[in-house]
């Protein structure tokens, strides 16, 4: 149990403080915005803090205006989410050109809602477009585990302010990784729900196909939590959900009893580096897994994921890449130039080959509820490394991170990452793979690995 | 017979002529390392058969 002004809290603590009468939720902020204060110059997660807004919400709260289950829970998001009258930087320079934001993202606003306070926006990879954290306009997002490491992206600044603990809970997106792999790379645990979940309402796009909105904290309560309260069918998204709300939180205590628990076999199996494999091995022990499932054609729905992402993303960015080419991070405007001169054929099998790929893989969960896959091929690299080997084989950082991320979100299965500390080294974590809309099946697993002492957020 | 190697170099100055992009040169030679990289990366998926009858999934229902 951490002190609820600690950097340690989680939001579950903070939000049991604040609600007991135990807190102010003024007094939360105060040290959360302390804490921003002191460590960004190091860290470097956050490009927006919104300081009178986290404080005049805070007296609010201390005013007895709003309740809710996570009541003065300090959060932030990536800034690719709408934040009123911000510009929504979605990591790029030529985004600040133009309007701001009339209105919160829907997220923002179910958050708040519950009670939470926004402090501000977060640093990303331009457009999303990345899986580094690092970023030319803004500098990269440093990871606080080792601050000459990359912290995984394209959510940055999601897992570096949370790893850092300057604020317990944070949103990113995940169109092929974004959210798993900072989680991975930093330590964290992290969600990306079914696709259509969660409404994306109010947050800049990166490929429409993929993108995934979700949250990153120092538990898998948190997760549930969050996710809770996010939940909710929303006519701005047309491909939101209209499945009724299915809370997970209630279903913690439950544990493992009754799941059918896998390792993804084959291709999660080979291509990165022991410690990855370690990792999986760690925790199929700790829940009893000794069965092997192969995700049929593996490979090809990862490169039928970065052919889709590559189309769609340079589809998007067409006009600026034609009006506006230096104001690019030169890290994606080559990448999205190239996108730009790919075969339409080559999307539209991509597109047809994942409705094959979706129906062989869905299969798998007539036997198994759960899958155990790498979240990452490795640790967190150096900042500014291009290139890394993966099993002998060297193969350049930005495309490879995402190498056992893609092939699960191309299909939009929720996924948390159960992250594993090892004293001496940088974390790493392990994905838990469920079918459609079972968020709880793998929140019930990284919750119980988390109370046996395998799964764990770094010391604070 | 050899498998005809691709002109990548070729495939970005006309596509982009096509589409519209004007690629600075100081711009370019990354622009072919990444069509060249996408080459690789999609093989996989170029070498899958699909049956006819297989469409699509544009509008994505998980």
């Amino acid at each position: 149990m951490s002190e609820p002004l600690s950097k340690a809290a989680t939001a579950t603590e903070i939000a049991g403080a604040v609600m007991s009468g135990k807190v102010k939720a003024s007094a939360v902020i105060d040290a959360t915005l302390k804490r921003i204060g002191a460590l960004e110059p190091a860290v470097n997660a956050f490009t927006d803090v919104v300081t009178e807004r986290a404080k005049k919400r805070a007296a609010e709260i201390d005013a007895g205006l709003h309740r809710g289950p996570l009541l003065g829970v300090p959060f932030a998001v990536k800034n690719l989410f709408d934040i009123e009258g911000l510009p929504t930087r979605a990591g790029s320079k030529i985004n600040v050109d133009g309007p701001k934001a009339v209105r919160d993202g829907a997220l923002v606003r179910m958050l708040e809602a519950a009670g939470a306070i926004l402090v501000g926006g977060l640093n990303m990879g331009e457009y999303a477009y990345d899986f580094t954290g690092e970023n030319a306009h803004y500098g990269p997002s440093r990871n606080p585990r080792d601050l000459t490491r990359m912290t995984g992206g394209s959510s940055g600044g999601s897992g570096a302010a949370v790893a850092a603990g300057e604020v317990p809970l944070s949103l990113g997106s995940d169109t092929n990784g974004s959210i798993r792999v900072p989680s991975s790379l930093c330590g964290l645990f992290g969600l990306k729900p079914t696709y259509g979940r969660l409404s994306r309402a109010g947050s800049f796009p990166f490929v429409d196909a993929f993108d995934h909105l979700g949250p990153i904290a120092r538990s898998a309560r948190d997760l549930a939590l969050s996710f809770d309260a996010m939940q909710g069918w929303d006519s701005d998204d047309p491909v939101c959900t209209d499945r009724p709300v299915d809370p997970t939180l209630p279903r913690l205590v439950e544990g493992v009893n009754g799941l059918r628990i896998a390792i993804a076999g084959d291709y999660f199996a080979r291509g990165g580096e022991p410690e990855a494999f370690e990792a999986v091995a760690t925790v199929a022990k700790a829940l009893g897994a000794t069965k092997t499932v192969v995700l049929p054609q593996a490979a090809a729905a990862r490169s039928a994921a970065y052919i889709i992402t590559a189309i769609e993303g340079a589809q998007l960015h067409l006009p600026r890449l034609r009006t506006r080419p230096q104001d690019f991070d030169p890290d994606t405007r080559e990448r999205f130039m190239a996108g730009a001169l790919l075969p339409g054929a080559w999307y539209v099998k991509a597109q047809r080959f994942r409705h094959q790929y979706r129906a062989n893989v869905l299969k798998l969960f007539d036997e198994v509820d759960v899958i155990l896959a790498p979240a990452t091929p490795c640790t967190a690299p150096r900042l500014g490394q291009t290139m890394m080997k993966l099993s002998g084989v060297e193969l350049p950082v930005r495309a490879n991170l995402g190498l056992f991320t893609q092939p699960i979100s191309f299909i939009g299965l929720p996924v948390a990452v159960a992250p594993l500390q090892k004293p001496g080294s940088l974390p790493i974590g392990v994905q838990l793979i469920a079918k459609p809309y079972n968020e709880q099946a793998a929140l019930r697993v990284a919750a119980h690995l988390e109370k046996q002492g395998i799964a764990a957020a770094p010391p604070a | 017979m050899a498998e005809e190697k691709p002109d990548i170099v070729r495939l970005v100055e006309e596509g982009a002529k096509a589409i519209g992009l004007a690629i600075a040169p100081e711009y370019r030679a990354n622009v072919i390392l990444n069509v060249e990289r996408s080459l690789i990366i999609a093989r996989p998926l170029l070498e899958v058969e699909l049956e006819d009858e297989l469409v699509s999934a544009p509008v994505f229902r998980p």
